[in-house]
């Protein structure tokens, strides 16, 4: 059978049998894999260090005749071992990891893989907050999953300008015109263009006022 | 009662494996998390007693290893940390809640004796 080698993520892994596991990955090429990993329980095997959850490996495998494959060999690319020395980044590691394992189908979608190999990147750099991380990667699963709100007109089809204030309707995911007190401005309505333009969540540490404008923004992020 | 001890600090470690086992408890001590999963993998285990704050993986990152295995799933899990308890509502203690942590020890506020009756309290449970 032939063997294929692959970049992956690995998004969870469960016991199967005495010594074996089966690990789900996620490859640019190959989409949300299970592979079934042998021995790996067993100290001395050669795919032990599955701790190693915040890191990308390249990994050798057989398609089986099922919906599982088995691994064949691993080696570790690129290991982000700065998340795991904080535990509010470690917590949110697991629950990026989550969400996206919940969100993808099996088809090969790299986009899913680059998002979750950006997001280890910005939780390994101690300087890049939680909140941004969080807020970015939210923004990203909805605009790879095609909701991204409009950042471009309001409710009446007129575009959003700079001298206006508006608030959010997250029904329709648009921006509605407030002049009285709405809770947006112009200020907010660029830095969500921003983030949803897939900029990293470094770049995005270089827009002015950053803090504010995560505190202002959190609540369209908030779990509906 | 057969414990997992994950304790990093080599002094804090001796002293409670020895307090531990003069209680009549057979203790495992260990001073990071591949340690602690080699352990656990050589040894039957009725409780885990672990410092969050551990070289090269925290304590989270065990957990989730930990919990992963089915036959690990149900041993209880106490953590004496120097990571202060937070409130009910704070992302680690929804953590420990979602890994079946059952106890939550300060370690600069709590007591040999304190940690030798949450012990005693688990050996009553399981016995």
């Amino acid at each position: 059978m032939k063997q294929l080698v692959t970049d992956v993520i690995i998004l969870a892994r469960t016991d199967y049998g005495e010594a074996d596991r089966i690990l789900t990955v996620l490859s640019p090429e190959y989409g949300k894999l299970r592979l079934l990993a042998k021995g790996v329980r067993r100290v001395k095997s050669k795919l032990a260090g599955g701790i190693e959850l915040f890191s990308v490996s390249t990994i050798t495998f057989v398609k089986g005749r099922g919906e599982i494959g088995t691994l064949v060999s691993t080696r570790l690319s690129k290991h982000y071992s700065q998340i795991v020395k904080d535990l509010q980044r470690t917590m949110l590691g697991y629950e990026l990891i989550k969400q996206l394992n919940k969100t993808i189908e099996d088809e090969p979608e790299p986009e899913y893989f680059e998002l979750l190999h950006q997001a280890f990147e910005a939780l390994d750099d101690h300087t890049v907050p939680l909140s941004l991380v969080s807020m970015w990667f939210a923004a990203q699963l909805t605009r790879l999953g095609g909701h991204t709100p409009n950042l471009q007109t309001d409710e009446q089809g007129r575009k959003l300008v700079s001298d206006q204030l508006y608030d959010f309707d997250s029904e329709h995911m648009r921006f509605v015109t407030n002049p009285l007190d709405g809770a947006f401005t112009a200020n907010h309505i660029k830095f969500l263009r921003l983030l949803y333009a897939g900029n990293t969540p470094k770049a995005m540490m270089q827009v002015q006022g950053i803090g504010k404008m995560l505190v202002d923004c959190s609540p369209l992020f908030a779990v509906r | 009662m057969r414990i997992l001890l994950i304790e990093p600090d080599a002094l804090l470690g001796k002293t409670y494996a020895k307090a531990l086992e003069a209680a009549g408890h057979a203790v495992y001590p260990v001073r990071n998390a591949q340690a602690a999963i080699i352990a656990a993998d050589e040894h039957p285990l009725d409780l885990v007693i672990m410092e969050l704050q551990l070289p090269s993986h925290n304590g989270i990152a065990f957990l989730q290893e930990f919990r992963s295995y089915h036959d690990w799933s149900d041993i209880p899990v106490v953590f004496h940390t120097f990571a202060p308890p937070h409130s009910q509502d704070s992302a680690q203690a929804i953590v420990a809640k979602q890994y079946g942590v059952t106890a939550w020890l300060y370690k600069p506020q709590t007591t040999l004796a304190q940690l030798l009756s949450i012990v005693h309290r688990h050996a009553v449970e399981i016995s």
